[in-house]
């Protein structure tokens, strides 16, 4: 936790953006802890809702386990990715952060990597909950699965932190950041669930999917370095 | 003085591209309209398995191709924004993506009409049908963004990060869909030796998009131009605050 003093001063200054801008979030999240707090409880909640709405039973895991693990994955992560630069409205950090000469991809992926923590870290800690609640079968590859999760989770934090710098501009910041995440996120969110519903039940031969996924990652993590200074601009 | 200026400006380049210019355009549009109806309906022959439900064709392909070539339209204009941040450019997305959004959703919803008919359903999961969708929706969730966010430099700014990102997303989109599902009939143009349709179906089909292609350059200048005469009021109302302060 303290990159701050540890970091080496030969790397260079991106990285240490980079470092301090992870670093400084993660200890901001792990200190506060409301949105920590909040984000586990919301999912808990939905994960509970799920077992009302439809009857949770193991037919319906073998079904559907991947699609309600997503769901209830996705709704959390939501919170964390709105609070990616919420955090940055008060005391006018934003517009420090903006007028500071750091280099702004460094900037944006600093605070990608650390929603990608809070949000796999939530996921992990649900993981055994959904397990128990919903009666996996006990052939499930876990191991794959969580595999599955960290591919899909940075597919999410990547450009759901993107999109999160977008919409703190906005009215209605925190319905606008499902609106513009959704809608992109949809080939990933297909690959996450298609790959997880598989590997829960036990089975291979979801190469294609985590390929996709890995894809995705891969495309939209440059793509949004490259366009981080259009976000993150001044003006 | 400047607001003069400005305001001078806005009326000569008002006198400039006219009603004259799109009307002629509108004129256009109504002829070529009128001719590609009377092939789609009294001579273009019908279609053996499908009936009169197949005429629907000549509208439902066309609203998409043209709806596609908005939103190729709206990238170019994005990516321009994106190096020039140019006002013109800006204008030229807004207009592309309203009016691409139009045509695709004509397309969405004749399609369903000529689905109950002759798949016995309304909807269906299908791969094209999908990819359609997650493009209207897209491009619904790039109009919401430019609608929430305040007029300005960074309306145009984030809208241009927003239609690059959903560019790119759709080759991923077209994979991820095209394995999860597959029911739309095969492609009748380009769609190898057995696909394909009567010469007088053709007749039928070009004059329905040269008529839809039309349309849409008489409905994205007019969008065009108001959304310059938009931001040309932005300006003035920021001159105006300025010397106000």
């Amino acid at each position: 936790m303290s990159a701050e003093t540890a970091t080496p001063e030969r790397l260079p200054a991106s990285a240490r953006v980079f470092a301090r801008v992870l670093a400084r979030d993660l200890r901001l999240e792990l200190r506060g802890r409301e949105a920590l707090n909040a984000m586990l409880f919301y999912a808990l909640l939905i994960i509970v809702i799920f077992s009302f709405a439809f009857e949770a039973q193991s037919e319906l895991t073998i079904h559907a386990g991947g699609g309600l693990l997503w769901v209830a994955f996705l709704f959390a992560g939501l919170v964390a990715l709105d609070r990616a630069f919420l955090r940055e409205i008060p005391e006018a950090c934003l517009t420090g952060l903006r007028l500071s000469p750091a280099a702004r991809p460094a900037v944006l992926g600093g605070k990608m990597v650390s929603s990608f923590l809070l949000m796999t870290g939530i996921e992990l800690l649900l993981l055994p909950l959904f397990a128990i609640f919903f009666n996996v079968p006990p052939g499930a590859r876990w191991g794959a699965v969580i595999g599955v999760l960290l591919a899909g989770t940075w597919a999410l934090a990547s450009t759901g932190t993107f999109f999160s710098a977008m919409s703190v501009h906005t009215r209605y910041r925190a319905l606008l950041l499902p609106l513009l995440l959704l809608p992109l996120a949809i080939p990933a969110v297909i690959a996450m669930v298609q790959s997880t519903q598989i590997f829960l039940n036990g089975g291979s031969g979801a190469g294609y999917w985590i390929e996709l996924l890995l894809g995705f990652d891969v495309i939209f993590t440059c793509l949004g370095l490259l366009l981080a200074d259009v976000v993150l601009e001044v003006g | 003085m400047e607001q003069k200026k400005t305001a001078e400006n806005l009326s000569a380049r008002a006198a400039k591209t006219g009603p004259g210019k799109v009307a002629w355009w509108i004129g256009a549009g109504m002829i070529l309209m009128a001719w590609a109806l009377a092939e789609a309906w009294l001579i273009a022959p019908t279609e053996r398995t499908m009936g009169i439900y197949q005429r629907i064709f000549y509208v439902h392909v066309p609203g998409a191709f043209t709806g596609f070539l908005a939103f190729f339209i709206n990238f170019i204009a994005s990516v321009i924004y994106l190096f020039r941040r140019s006002p013109r450019a800006d204008a030229w997305a807004v207009a592309s993506a309203e009016v691409g959004l139009a045509f695709l959703s004509i397309n969405l919803i004749t399609g369903p009409i000529w689905a109950k008919p002759v798949w016995g359903i309304w909807w269906t999961w299908d791969a094209r049908l999908t990819l359609t969708l997650v493009l209207w929706v897209m491009y619904a969730s790039y109009l919401l963004l430019r609608h929430l966010t305040p007029a300005g430099e960074l309306q145009p700014r984030l809208a241009a990060a927003l239609a690059v990102f959903f560019f790119f997303d759709t080759p991923i989109d077209y994979m991820a869909i095209r394995w999860w599902r597959t029911q739309h009939p095969q492609p009748v143009i380009l769609g190898g030796p057995n696909a394909g349709m009567a010469p007088a179906m053709w007749v039928a089909f070009w004059a329905g998009w040269a008529a839809f292609l039309v349309w849409m350059v008489v409905l994205m200048r007019l969008r065009y131009r108001q959304a310059r005469q938009r931001q040309r009021l932005d300006e003035l109302r920021r001159a105006a605050a300025l010397r106000a302060s």
